[in-house]
């Protein structure tokens, strides 16, 4: 196993696109610090009547938007990409099938998760930096209540890793499994507001990026419609992880490479 | 050792191979031949594992290759030269393969020296022609130096050089003990190199046999020239040959051979010009043998 993991990790370090999902995180990063500096400037021309009424975002509100698609593109590739160029062929020959989808799986998520958590923390971290002493709600507040969401976004960037991961495995295109993971991270929440109450909200919270929201929420990002704990969020999106993985599992060990 | 036994493989209604049977020995290149779409690519994928055999079993070394713990020390095979991340470093293509099977980086460069890629070692595969890409699917072949070789049509798109340079290299790992298969579907080109000939048609076994072989079984009889045809005619009839005459002054004859013609001739004493078995080239014999066998023919030829 310790070959197949290393195998990847060599991979995935060495495939350009793995430079550019990087580079747009970091991008992000740079993004939120920059929205931190253009608040506390704002925060200073505000008065005080209208300070009081002032709701920031969190820190790395603009990288938390950026970070699931990141995590989807990520995940996809690692197993769509092999089909497209057809070495995916040489990939299975080298090494057992169990093992190099387990691999894949692990060095995928393990990357996203720790870009993730590393840009998060960053970009929190700065937006502080940068707000310095000013009472600004949310980016002023302690950090401590910024913790949850700062040690739950890289698990929950890892899962939409792995969902991606898996549903790739199974359609072996890049294309649709990208176009299949952004309508349902971006179209179905949407469409779900058109659904009549309980119904359109109950579903929404029922989709991962809706999920995402309700495990590990930016502090001050105003609630979505969702109706779950976060705890129970988070089996659920396990379970997507799970149906995913499997299903992966199973196309990529039962059909001809 | 490469064992082929009733090996099936459908996809739907059509059997891509269908009750294949043979045998790969070391120190021997075989060609593996057949017009395309006979099911050579499909059998070697099923020998390395990455299609599912309908019925039938192929075997490497005696056992699956599924089996191999680290399957580069003991297969290594050429499949597809264009199946590269483009994206990628030749020397990184090559250091994940290595890292998969527990290979040192100091093999990757030695491959990459015998395969003539050092100097582009750094190169993007991307840029590289499709030689380039032949080269270093080869050189990912002998990462492992595996004691197997599987090249699926190692000379396609290669020039003069390189196509010199690929039936060195097979000559050389077969002279070095192992067992190589190299599939083709050019007869001309697995005559220079191979020792034996495995070919099929339409996902069956049409002959499996030795170069040497199959020139002897598609022998035309034999060519003689003499400055006295008629009289000559005469003595070989009477001793059990057929001979026709052929334009331009020559017989051919069969059921005789070189020697007893020889010594036919002499006893009357014949002078003899030419005396050679005639046969057809084995471009010919293979055409003869895969006649109908062509997934897609032309209609009129």
């Amino acid at each position: 196993m310790t070959d197949a993991i290393a195998a990847e990790w060599y991979k995935l370090r060495t495939a350009c696109s793995t430079a550019w999902i990087l580079a747009v995180v970091a991008a992000f990063v740079v993004l939120s610090a920059l929205s931190s500096w253009y608040l506390a400037h704002y925060w200073d021309g505000l008065s005080p009547r209208r300070r009081e009424e002032f709701d920031a975002p969190s820190a790395d509100q603009p990288l938390s938007v950026a970070l699931p698609v990141c995590a989807v593109v990520l995940g996809a590739l690692t197993v769509t990409s092999e089909y497209a160029t057809g070495m995916i062929g040489t990939s299975v020959a080298v090494l057992p099938r169990r093992r190099l989808y387990a691999a894949k799986a692990l060095v995928a998520a393990g990357v996203m998760l720790t870009a993730a958590a590393a840009g998060t923390a960053v970009a929190v971290l700065a937006g502080r930096a940068i707000v310095g002493g000013r009472p600004v709600p949310v980016l002023g507040a302690p950090l401590a209540d910024g913790v949850p969401h700062l040690l739950l976004t890289g698990p929950v960037a890892a899962a939409f890793t792995l969902i991606a991961f898996g549903l790739g495995a199974v359609l072996r295109s890049t294309a649709a499994t990208i176009t299949t993971m952004v309508a349902q991270m971006v179209v179905l929440p949407t469409l779900t507001g058109l659904l009549p109450s309980p119904y359109g909200e109950r579903i929404w919270s029922a989709l991962p990026e809706g999920l995402a929201e309700q495990i590990a929420a930016p502090p001050g990002v105003s609630a979505g419609p969702g109706v779950l704990s976060a705890p129970v969020a988070a089996a659920v999106l396990l379970v997507y992880v799970a149906v995913a993985l499997g299903a992966g599992r199973l196309s990529f060990l039962r059909r001809d490479a | 050792m490469i064992e082929v036994r009733e090996l099936t493989k459908r996809y739907g209604g059509t059997a891509a191979v269908d009750g294949l049977s043979f045998q790969v020995r070391p120190g021997t290149v075989t060609g593996f031949l057949g017009p395309n779409g006979a099911g050579k690519s499909t059998t070697m994928r099923i020998l390395l594992g990455l299609a599912a055999a309908t019925s039938g079993e192929a075997l490497v070394n005696g056992g699956r290759y599924a089996e191999l713990r680290r399957p580069m020390l003991e297969v290594g095979a050429l499949l597809d030269a264009s199946a590269v991340h483009g994206g990628r470093r030749a020397f990184d293509h090559l250091g994940w393969l290595a890292r998969s099977n527990g290979i040192g980086r100091r093999r990757v460069a030695e491959v990459l020296e015998r395969v003539g890629l050092a100097g582009a070692a750094r190169r993007r595969v991307g840029g590289f022609s499709l030689g380039m890409r032949q080269r270093l699917g080869i050189a990912a072949a002998l990462l492992g130096d595996p004691g197997v070789l599987l090249f699926d049509e190692p000379v396609n798109g290669l020039d003069p050089d390189g196509v010199r340079w690929i039936r060195e290299l097979m000559r050389g790992l077969a002279a070095e003990g192992r067992t190589v298969l190299v599939s083709s579907h050019l007869m001309s080109e697995m005559e220079l190199t191979a020792d034996r000939l495995v070919i099929v048609g339409r996902g069956r076994l049409i002959a499996d046999t030795s170069v040497r072989e199959l020139a002897e079984r598609f022998g035309r009889g034999v060519l003689v020239r003499s400055p006295r045809p008629a009289e000559l005619t005469g003595v070989l009839s009477a001793a059990g040959g057929s001979v026709e005459d052929d334009a331009g002054g020559a017989l051919t004859v069969a059921g005789l051979d070189v020697a007893d013609i020889g010594e036919r001739a002499a006893a009357h004493g014949i002078p003899l010009y030419e005396v050679r078995p005639r046969s057809a080239s084995l471009e010919e014999a293979y055409m003869e043998l895969t006649a109908g066998s062509a997934e897609f023919e032309a209609a009129i030829s």
